[in-house]
């Protein structure tokens, strides 16, 4: 096995390899915590050590990155972080043991299996909600959300998750699923 | 200067402080393990956010710098394991209908979803 895609992954190599030699690189940079050249060459270094050792599969399907977009969603994020906080520190204690949590179904607008690796992260950082499951093949992923307490709660939670699952795919879908989350957001 | 520094970093560390012990008090008080875990990760996640902003203030500029991949890696890994626990737990039964307004993944029925006989 190791035979076949190495050779196929060295060729593909350095454009798809680029971008982990700098994460690393700035990893090794940040941890030591001075930007000096024997740290930047020690990094590049360790990154090159680190790609050659523990290869990647090479991408098979390309994702849009819309920088403006992603700087949005991480805005949104650091956001969401401190409003869903204070939601969930206020469920813990209005309600505390009689808090209740609903599990809702919802469409997956994207087939791209890191899109919805993005999306899961997303929504998982935000407190108060999760992701359970994903039924990638049914088209539909599941999101446990802690507090709503009637029908119109759920809704409202329905929306939100909807609200991030558009603000990922604003980010890194293509036009096509853009088009299908805004048509399907349409409907309700 | 170094006064109203002083102030703001404390701020923060008291706030992050606060936002942990929000997410304590909610691990002992809510009553599933899904809501439980809800309040053990994510609280913690702002409170760790805050502290480290609070000592970023206080400590030279080249340990701050590390103390940002502290709060990326926080970030990059606790959707990871609340998602993994919350999925075990679900599946595993640990997750109460009663407190669940709607369990549409229950509804779906096809997965083995249903609590087990204990």
């Amino acid at each position: 096995m190791s035979d076949g895609p190495r050779p196929r992954a060295g060729r593909a190599g350095w454009r798809d390899q680029l971008p982990r030699i700098c994460w690393l690189t700035l990893v090794w940079v940040l941890l030591w915590g001075t930007f000096t050249v024997q740290t930047i060459v020690g990094g590049v270094l360790v990154a090159l050590a680190v790609t050659r050792l523990f290869p990647m599969p090479p991408a098979t399907d390309p994702i849009p990155v819309r920088p403006l977009r992603v700087l949005g969603l991480v805005g949104f994020l650091v956001y969401d972080l401190v409003v869903s906080t204070v939601g969930v520190s206020w469920q813990v204690l209005r309600y505390g043991p009689r808090a209740r949590g609903t599990i809702l179904e919802v469409p997956l607008y994207s087939s791209s299996d890191r899109v919805a690796t993005l999306l899961a992260s997303a929504v998982t950082l935000s407190p108060g909600t999760a992701v359970l499951h994903f039924a990638a093949d049914q088209g539909v992923w599941y999101a446990y959300s802690l507090g709503p307490r009637d029908e119109a709660d759920v809704e409202r939670t329905r929306r939100q998750v909807l609200d991030v699952q558009r603000r990922v795919l604003a980010a890194f879908g293509t036009p096509e699923e853009q088009a299908r989350a805004a048509a399907g957001e349409g409907e309700r | 200067m170094t006064g109203v520094a002083d102030i703001v970093s404390a701020c923060l560390m008291l706030l992050g402080a606060l936002s942990c012990l929000l997410g304590a008090v909610g691990l002992l008080r809510l009553p599933s393990m899904l809501s439980r875990l809800q309040a053990a990760t994510k609280p913690q996640t702002l409170g760790l956010f805050l502290i480290l902003a609070g000592t970023a203030m206080r400590v030279p500029v080249d340990s701050a710098v590390t103390l940002v991949l502290v709060a990326l890696f926080q970030v990059i890994t606790s959707p990871v394991i609340s998602q993994l626990v919350g999925r075990s737990a679900y599946l595993s039964g640990a997750v109460r209908p009663e407190v669940l307004v709607v369990d549409e993944l229950a509804e779906r029925g096809r997965r083995a979803a249903e609590p087990p006989p204990q």
